[in-house]
């Protein structure tokens, strides 16, 4: 492969990168929707999955406390949604038509340039992203897996990075499993049990958590009913699925994804697919196109499924434990994009293969151009959705004032008011976050985990959150404030901007412009049983033992043999070589 | 070169100049009216929704 086959799509995927971030990477924090960082993080026991809520940051929080501590919160938070885009494009490269360039650079652009990772973005869910940027990379450790019967070292730690949410997880889990699995036989046996265990312990923080909360695990129906997958403008729910949207939240939609430009993509798309599936079929193998397509099949028809059954959804989530991971129709999407990305890159090369070679130029602009130029506000923080916001300085003060305390002795968690989950402060340009406040102190916190979507509540699942709310509407402050200590709150802060909220009779620790920060006096001690904690310990151990085993394998391997490069076209590959 | 390809060439040509510029026109115009689809209101300081379903 020529130097430029292999440097072109990695500039590519870095331009697409910087223009689709655009303002989100300047100092400051990108705070939107459920996308939260902080400048430290601290690790605290409901990161590890002991709170009493539902595990459903477990365990990207503690993964991020913990590397906050080498690398600042706004830089890694900075790293990560560039290093998202930029590797999950060049990922999706490798995928493709290495004979290629234009095909490579088609893959990159349908990979990055589209409504799931502009969404996606804009919603936070950036576990999902990660996982998202982490599929293709997984894809090819699965096949190199199942070729030389040898785990590659980089699985052991790309799979639990990209399973830090369970529907993240979720997504990770059915690609290792479509292409590591062999047929059943007297060799695949070992193989079935490899695969089962490697993804037992990458997932065993969020499993284990979310087991030990098994009797709350039921999810509100009607939140089936609204995060199903929704049509975009004129596109109905499943074709908009087709070319990665249809995310129930309207307010997260690039506004070009409501015009006619999303047809036009989406033909396009199509197009490029339908065109390339007969070559990838030849190239990338027939079981392994067989996979990809698998994947696509579970993507798209679970999200379907979302859309067309919202009453036997809501239903599953009603009475199942866990099934409300699915209720986010189109999250499971990304299982969508490996296919369309590879397919869509041979179906550019087939399409270029057949014109004259002077011709071929200005058909590589139009091809590679077109996810941009049909969703062109997904630039520069879509459009300014994805900006970088700085803390007030109350926060830094809250947390000061709140940590003296706590070296001194005092105890309890702290309640974050209003009792609302989300905030749309001015200081983060009005945009909406999930409350900001208790991740940027340092005890476990309660917030509010109910949910309003155009008006309706979607009820939460965490029993603490019912109590409070049982307290809050006490008579009197002084009545609150004896609740809430009986239920282990130490420490209450009110977010003053953010609109009225109960009074509650403590001490003052710090009356800021934006922050009201109270103490309670002798909350009760909140006690976790041990089983529970020996149990979240094991999923721990089992988690960073894969994560840190297979990042100083793979660091050993880089540095013995340097960096691995893409897998070279074999002959019959080059005889049809297009438009290098 | 034929006449065949020398209107695959010229249009392709045609082809992809038309997509860039409409490519750098549409980025430039989505940014001017940005704005107005950021969601910015502030009125509702308490039980922001979450999202709105269309």
């Amino acid at each position: 492969m020529t130097r430029g086959r292999v440097l072109l799509p990695r500039v590519w995927a870095l331009v697409l990168a910087l223009l689709m971030l655009g303002p989100a990477l300047a100092p400051g924090y990108v705070l939107s929707y459920d996308m939260v960082w902080v400048p430290d993080l601290a690790l605290r026991g409901d990161f590890l999955g002991l709170g009493s809520g539902l595990p459903r940051a477990v365990p990207s929080d503690a993964v991020v406390a913990v590397l906050d501590e080498i690398i600042p919160g706004m830089v890694l938070q900075k790293l990560m949604l560039l290093g998202v885009l930029v590797l999950g494009g060049i990922g999706a490269a490798r995928l493709t038509d290495p004979s290629s360039l234009a095909a490579r650079l088609v893959a990159v652009t349908l990979y990055q340039w589209n409504p799931f990772v502009a969404e996606r973005l804009v919603i936070g869910h950036w576990p999902v992203l990660i996982a998202y940027a982490a599929l293709p990379w997984v894809i090819e450790g699965a096949r190199d897996w199942r070729r030389s019967g040898r785990i590659p070292a980089r699985l052991w730690f790309l799979v639990p990075l990209a399973s830090l949410s369970a529907s993240a997880g979720l997504t990770t889990a059915i690609a290792l499993v479509a292409f590591a699995l062999v047929p059943l036989g007297n060799r695949a046996l070992r193989r079935w049990v490899a695969v089962a265990l490697l993804l037992a312990a990458a997932n065993a923080p969020w499993l284990v958590a979310g087991l030990l909360h098994a009797s709350t695990a039921l999810t509100d129906p009607d939140g089936a009913r609204l995060f199903g997958l929704r049509g975009e403008g004129s596109l109905p729910a499943p074709l908009a699925a087709l070319g990665l949207g249809g995310i129930w939240n309207a307010e997260v939609v690039p506004g070009s994804r409501t015009s006619p430009l999303a047809w036009v993509a989406l033909v396009g798309v199509l197009v490029l697919v339908v065109g390339g599936i007969g070559e990838l079929g030849r190239r990338f193998g027939r079981r392994d196109t067989l996979a990809l397509a698998c994947c696509w099949g579970v993507g798209w028809g679970l999200a379907v499924l979302t859309w067309a059954l919202p009453d036997q959804m809501a239903w599953l989530v009603g009475h199942v434990p866990g099934a409300g991971l699915l209720r986010d129709g189109s999250r499971i999407l990304a299982l969508c994009a490996p296919l369309l990305a590879a397919a869509g890159g041979y179906g550019a090369a087939r399409l270029l293969s057949r014109l004259p070679e002077a011709a071929r130029p200005g058909l590589v602009i139009v091809l590679v151009l077109l996810p941009v130029a049909t969703m062109p506000d997904a630039a520069f923080g879509i459009s300014g959705r994805l900006s970088a916001a700085q803390y007030p300085e109350d926060f830094s003060q809250a947390r000061s004032v709140i940590d003296d305390q706590v070296d001194a002795g005092a105890d309890g968690d702290v309640l974050l008011l209003p009792f609302s989950s989300y905030r749309q402060p001015e200081w983060n340009d009005g945009h909406k976050v999930l409350d900001p406040v208790g991740r940027f102190l340092a005890p476990d916190f309660v917030a509010s985990d109910e949910l309003l979507v155009s008006g309706r509540r979607v009820a939460g699942e965490d029993p603490l959150v019912r109590e409070v709310t049982a307290v809050l509407a006490r008579s009197t402050p002084d009545a609150r404030a004896a609740g809430l200590a009986d239920l282990g709150i130490g420490f209450v802060v009110t977010e003053v901007a953010a609109g009225p909220a109960p009074e509650v009779t403590g001490t003052t620790l710090l009356g800021g412009p934006d922050l009201l920060v109270q103490q309670l006096s002798r909350p009760s001690e909140a006690a976790v049983p041990s089983s529970w904690s020996v149990a979240v310990f094991g999923a721990w151990l089992a988690f960073a033992s894969l994560l840190l085993g297979g990042l100083l394998d793979a660091a050993r391997g880089l540095a013995r043999h340097g960096p691995r490069r893409p897998r070279a076209p074999a002959r019959d590959e080059l005889s049809t070589d297009t438009a290098k | 070169m034929g006449t065949t390809s020398l209107v695959a060439t010229g249009g392709s040509l045609i082809a992809g100049g038309v997509v860039a510029v409409v490519t750098i026109v549409g980025l430039v115009n989505a940014q001017t009216s940005a704005s107005g689809q950021s969601p910015t209101d502030v009125s509702q300081p308490v039980s922001i929704d979450y999202g709105t379903t269309n």
